[in-house]
């Protein structure tokens, strides 16, 4: 078994934890795991990756380009940065929230013509403003939390949700632990019925 | 009884220095090596082990080495860079040796993702005659850091563990074993002539410490028998692959299809470079392809190799072009490289390739670039404008042009547009003294006066901003210093320094106040301000620079990272004039422009009110205010 996730997004929308508890969920369920994570000062409102590589086999932590099993974006425009990792049977989820550049002259961006092109380049990709979910369950911050369980949700991991939760559980503080539930609660529900390129194949 | 966690490389070292009975810790934080004395110093108590952050790396070396003098199990950590600035005891140490055990932890950053250079570890174990361990994976860091220890005390030598971002910053699963505290008895120190170094000394310890390297080499290739970080196995074709470190996994799964035609040598132990392993190795081929990060390192060794055996071969790799010579290295990066050598060998047997992406990275629409910037509602933001508005000011009225010198942590994103405020940049403390050789100059741009500021943060200042003011005071260099005093080591995770009176462990500590060390260092004008009123800012960075003589500023304030905001701020849309100063001025990351032409400000907003101090129009209100 392989299976390698890509989570691209913005510093400061927590890719790093979002990676940390894919790993963890992985290696709960008996896989070997391998993330590389952007640390440093990338971080600071930048582009940021976690890769996160599930399986039986020790590997190196990047996934190679094309092997990416699922792209979960925080971001439309981060999404299709890292487009070129996606493997053509891969899967997407993508939040529909767009965060817009603060610097002047960084190009214009519209982030519904790059939502349609990511929809366009893999049919099935599962959109939803996840951030404003995060929010109305309490925190805009929860929003990585909402969209790996959207991704566990649609059935696009290769583990259960029990497993996730299980280490959401474990490894975020008491005090923030119901407001991720509520979160994670939403984001299931929220793609009942979807499972990505199965469906898209299915129409 | 082991058991397995989710672990970074660097977690992974700290706890294989536990396992060994690590005593001492000592460290300056340095992406991407911080998270070792981190966890160290999180479970020190637990464990009876002294940590500390040194002031810098060359502090936290000697730091170390005393403990190993006397017998403790020493470890020391840091960034790439940071190694430059302890190589002067490194080169020394190796010729005396220790008594207890010490590890040197190094990490390089391929790519670079946060460092100046792209320099190679390895290379400077060769150079200073220290053996080096080279990880591949977390599982590999935790186990070589107790061989690191072990082999520390058996050979009397210190150790380098080097890492790269990809073996620090990754995490997997890790089996560690239970570590109980146990008994920390340290020997003690024990005079004897062999500790004081002395020309005379140097003579009689040079040849054993070649000699050692030889014994060390044998060792290294002992290690291809029983020890998985050296290994080899034989492949079906003349062809040859060696990899050493993260680099052998990408090799690995390269060549995943063609299993079985190559045969493959993996070396985790750098230098001493493992001469009698690698010879067996080449002698039955006829091409050796090498794919490594960094530096040429192993090519390198076995050129010489091939040349001192007059071996028939041919080696493939950085200096034959087949492979990149800088830049991180990936799976794609060695598939490319095999080819290109597969190519010139005109190998019949194989030829790797790519897997198909689902889109083309030339069919991907323009995106908007993001650079990385200040955080929203930091104070250097502020510290930075004001310093630009004031040399405004300055050139309007006198003429006299401002260079502004940078230094190492988050402000040197003060480079980032809009704010342009980082015309020079080099490694650690340099701001300050650059700006002092700048002024020596006593030009600018075809004979033009220019006014020199520094800007240094504080823990910068305490690794080696002092001496460089003391030797601009000495030398009346005239120099404004803007120290951006945010309380903490930001970039780096937060880490706490000698101004902030408390200890890594956690205990009170003498606060070392950065004024009074300027003011004692000569500096006649030195003043304080909180960085939060913009007016008064800009006020004393004018008086500053145009103070005669070295001068200096201390701006305070708390980094938001770890401070909890004070509220946001929010546009009146029915005041904004939509002028977008608040966008043009700042690049703040928390204001952007709507396609109305008007400004928002996200939640990410922090409530420094920079951009309501600079509206023309008070449209920007604090949140509660207008609701």
């Amino acid at each position: 078994m392989k299976f390698d996730i890509l989570i691209a997004g913005v510093g400061g929308q927590g890719v790093v934890l979002a990676s940390r508890l894919l790993a963890t969920a992985a290696m709960d369920a008996g896989f070997h795991v391998a993330t590389a994570e952007t640390i440093g000062m990338a971080q600071r409102e930048g582009s940021v990756t976690s890769h996160v590589r599930i399986g039986d086999d020790v590997c190196g932590s990047l996934i190679p380009q094309g092997k990416a099993d699922l792209l979960i974006g925080l971001e439309p425009a981060e999404a299709a940065r890292n487009l070129i990792f996606l493997g053509k049977d891969g899967n997407m989820v993508v939040n529909e929230y767009a965060i817009m550049p603060s610097t002047q002259g960084c190009g214009e961006y519209n982030p519904e013509k790059i939502l349609e092109f990511l929809k366009d380049s893999c049919p099935g990709t599962i959109t939803a403003d996840f951030t404003k979910l995060a929010k109305d369950a309490g925190t805009y911050k929860a929003a990585n939390v909402a969209m790996i369980a959207a991704a566990a949700g649609a059935g696009l991991l290769p583990f259960s949700q029990e497993y996730l939760w299980g280490v959401l559980e474990k490894m975020i503080p008491e005090k923030y632990r119901d407001v991720n539930r509520r979160v994670f609660d939403m984001a299931i529900e929220s793609v009942s019925g979807k499972t990505g390129k199965e469906t898209a194949k299915d129409q | 009884m082991t058991s397995k966690r989710i672990l970074m490389g660097n977690e992974a070292i700290a706890f294989g220095a536990i396992k060994a009975g690590v005593q001492i810790a000592s460290g300056y934080p340095g992406t991407p090596s911080s998270e070792v004395m981190e966890t160290i110093i999180s479970h020190a108590k637990e464990y009876g082990i002294y940590a500390e952050w040194a002031t810098n790396e060359k502090v936290a070396l000697e730091t170390a080495v005393g403990a190993a003098y006397s017998g403790a199990n020493a470890i020391v950590t840091m960034k790439q860079v940071g190694l430059n600035v302890a190589s002067d005891p490194l080169m020394s140490l190796s010729y005396l040796g220790v008594k207890g055990s010490l590890v040197i932890l190094v990490s390089d950053d391929p790519g670079p993702h946060s460092s100046q250079t792209e320099q190679d570890t390895r290379a400077f174990g060769h150079f200073s005659n220290i053996p080096v361990f080279d990880p591949s994976t977390p599982q590999e860091a935790y186990d070589m850091t107790k061989l690191a220890f072990e082999l520390s005390h058996a050979m009397e030598t210190p150790v380098i563990l080097r890492t790269t971002t990809r073996v620090s910053h990754g995490c997997a699963d890790v089996l560690i074993e239970e570590i109980n505290p146990v008994s920390r008895d340290i020997e003690g120190f024990t005079k004897d002539t062999r500790w004081t170094i002395f020309p005379k000394l140097i003579t009689q310890r040079h040849p054993l410490l070649e000699e050692l390297q030889i014994r060390m080499s044998d060792n290294f290739s002992e290690y291809f028998n029983h020890n998985s970080f050296n290994s080899v196995s034989k492949g079906s074709s003349n062809i040859g692959i060696a990899a050493s470190g993260v680099s052998s996994l990408y090799a690995r799964e390269a060549i995943k299809d063609c299993q079985g035609i190559f045969s493959l040598f993996k070396a985790g132990t750098a230098y001493p470079f493992p001469e009698k392993a690698a010879y067996e190795f080449m002698k039955d081929i006829t091409d050796l392809i090498v794919v490594e990060e960094l530096d040429p390192y192993m090519e390198e060794q076995f050129l010489q190799i091939a040349g001192k055996y007059h071996l028939d071969i041919n080696i493939h790799g950085k200096k034959s072009g087949s492979f990149p010579v800088s830049g991180e290295y990936d799976v794609d990066v060695a598939i490319e490289g095999i080819n290109h050598a597969l190519d010139k060998i005109g190998s019949e047997s194989c030829c790797l390739s790519h897997s198909g992406a689902a889109v083309k990275a030339e069919d991907i629409p323009p995106l908007p670039i993001r650079a990385p910037t200040l955080c929203a509602g930091c104070m250097h933001r502020t510290v930075f404008y004001a310093f630009k508005k004031a040399a405004a000011k300055l050139r309007s009225q006198t003429g006299i042009d401002s260079v502004f010198s940078g230094d190492i942590g988050c402000y040197t994103l003060g480079n980032a547009r809009p704010l342009n405020m980082v015309n020079t940049c080099l490694c650690m403390g340099a701001g300050i003294s650059i700006a002092a050789g700048l002024s020596h100059t006593q030009e600018f741009s075809s004979g033009q006066e220019a006014k020199q500021v520094a800007f240094i943060g504080d823990s910068t200042f305490f690794h080696s901003g002092i001496a460089a003011v003391v030797s601009a005071v000495y030398n009346s260099a005239d120099i404004t210093i803007a120290v951006l005093d945010n309380h903490t080591t930001a970039m780096t995770g937060h880490q706490p320094h000698p101004g902030i009176g408390v200890t890594a462990m956690g205990s009170p500590a003498q606060i070392i106040d950065i004024a009074e060390v300027l003011k004692s260092c000569g500096v006649r004008m030195v003043k304080t301000i909180e960085a939060d009123d913009l007016d008064k800012c800009i006020d004393i960075a004018g008086e500053a620079m145009q103070f005669e003589g070295p001068s200096a500023v201390v701006f305070k304030g708390r980094c938001v990272a770890i401070c909890k905001g004070t509220g946001q701020y929010i546009v009146d849309e029915d005041k904004c004039i939509g002028c977008n100063l608040c966008i043009n001025q700042f690049g703040c990351p928390a204001i952007f422009s709507m396609s109305s032409g008007l400004p928002v400000i996200q939640d990410t907003c922090s409530g420094c009110g920079l951009c309501a101090q600079i509206c023309p129009s008070d449209a920007i209100v604090p949140k509660e205010v207008s609701q």
